[in-house]
């Protein structure tokens, strides 16, 4: 790989007028996706590269109205962070597993998200926390839901020179819980399949539920006939078993050297029981969230 | 570009390009070659040197973003004369080393993982190990190793 120039501005506006002077610069922040393609190249090499590492605004977590994380904080950072490990206990699952120490050590949501993999495993747990994304460019700013940014395998909702620049999850409900699973070959490897569930629950009633999965489909998604299935009940053996009956449907997972599709489904359907089996016990009072399993 | 920065407790300064790496930096420009490239691809951890105390991939690092930063490598563990800190003295009488390829990134690894955890059990080394792969060992050894290290650290002494 090659290129002309690589910019390290200090300021967000700075970055985001170098974007809009070099259309053919690319943002890097940790680079461990984008380095990859360029070296392989996927990508033809850019003229530049407009570095996010030095931006004070991108790399902070805020707690306000709603909780807002930057989008170029490390991810070992947000892995620590008690607003972080409080509000989103499923992103705090796939943070445990992500990569490796030295990936996490330089990675971002912002470039996550951003590469738009279809095995994020950042997506399934914001997905379920239904987190929105405040893209920005030197035309403005706009928010926009998670569930509306990714596009296919690679693709986003990204205009020119536009970055995502924070992730915003409104504050957590009472009585709100979450969990996080995935499934690999081995620890430093893409997801087979991954699943995230997030439940409220007012007295015996689940009045809230939302399902994402990753890593069998074009892009991570929610599985709305699984929500649909939660939602109302009381969680009972019934309603679990339909949901998780609705998963079959709702994915398209490929074959690939990682596992076949067959074998992805049937993962897909194992992690959404164990998601459930493992929150169950958890909502009857305070929020506890739950742990990751490889 | 000119960049400086402080390597192993040095200052140096060098002239890179753009698209640069951290290893290509170390290796190529600075001799430091105790750093290896297994994959360069981030999957492997042969290349893990520490910048501001962090373990990270320096095939994946842009050799202009070290600028300022303090960087670590396994050239930096040893003391003087070349004597082996205790985590490669371990690694060496505990067999863990083999072809030895992966033993670099694995000690520097090590550091980081007992800066931050000093008594840490087999399953907290094989997690913090998970972007260190050895194709020789099985990590038996080098598991054994660390808590060996780990031990000693803390009767007294540095890493």
């Amino acid at each position: 790989m090659t290129c002309i120039a690589y910019h390290r501005p200090t300021s967000l506006g700075a970055a985001l007028e170098l974007a809009a002077e070099n259309p053919d610069a690319r943002f890097i922040a940790g680079g461990t996706d984008l380095l990859v393609k360029l070296r392989k190249r996927v990508h033809a090499s850019p003229a530049a590269l407009i570095s996010l590492r030095r931006i004070d605004e991108l790399a902070r977590v805020e707690v306000g109205e709603c909780l807002r994380i930057g989008a170029a904080v490390p991810l070992a950072d947000l892995a620590v962070n008690e607003h972080v490990r409080e509000r989103l206990p499923a992103l705090t699952d796939a943070l445990a597993t992500f990569g490796s120490r030295q990936i996490r050590n330089v990675a971002t949501l912002g470039g996550n998200l951003g590469n738009a993999s279809p095995g994020s495993d950042a997506a399934p747990p914001l997905l379920v926390h239904d987190a929105r994304l405040e893209l920005r460019s030197t035309s403005g700013v706009r928010e926009i839901p998670l569930a509306e940014f990714f596009r296919g395998p690679g693709e986003t909702a990204l205009g020119a020179g536009e970055i995502v620049t924070a992730i915003l999850v409104d504050g957590p409900s009472e009585g709100a819980v979450s969990v996080f699973f995935r499934k690999s070959r081995v620890s430093m490897d893409i997801a087979i399949a991954s699943v995230a569930v997030l439940l409220e629950v007012d007295g015996t009633r689940c009045t809230k539920a939302r399902v994402a999965a990753g890593a069998v489909a074009p892009t991570p998604l929610r599985l709305e006939a699984a929500e649909a299935a939660l939602e109302g009940t009381a969680l009972d053996e019934a309603a679990c078993a339909a949901a998780v009956a609705s998963v079959d449907a709702a994915i398209a997972p490929i074959s690939d050297v990682r596992a076949e599709e067959w074998y992805r489904r049937h993962v897909t359907a194992v992690l959404l029981r164990r998601a459930l089996m493992r929150l169950a016990g958890s909502t009857a009072a305070v929020p506890t969230g739950g742990g990751g399993v490889s | 570009m000119q960049i400086s920065f402080e390597l192993n407790g040095s200052m140096r300064r060098a002239r890179v390009e753009p698209h640069e790496r951290l290893i290509d930096l170390l290796r190529d420009v600075l001799g430091e070659t105790g750093t290896k490239e297994g994959c360069g691809e981030g999957e492997c951890g042969a290349c893990t040197v520490l910048v501001e105390g962090r373990a990270v991939n320096s095939c994946l690092f842009p050799a202009p973003e070290v600028e300022g930063l303090r960087v670590v490598t396994i050239e930096g563990l040893c003391g003087e004369g070349l004597q082996l800190s205790p985590v490669q003295a371990a690694f060496l009488e505990g067999g863990a080393t083999q072809c030895g390829f992966c033993t670099p990134g694995m000690v520097v690894s090590t550091v980081a993982l007992l800066g931050e955890n000093p008594a840490p059990s087999a399953s907290d080394i094989r997690n913090a190990l998970t972007g260190n792969l050895c194709r020789c060992t099985g990590y038996v050894q080098i598991v054994e190793a660390i808590q060996s290290a780990a031990a000693k650290l803390s009767a007294g002494g540095e890493a």
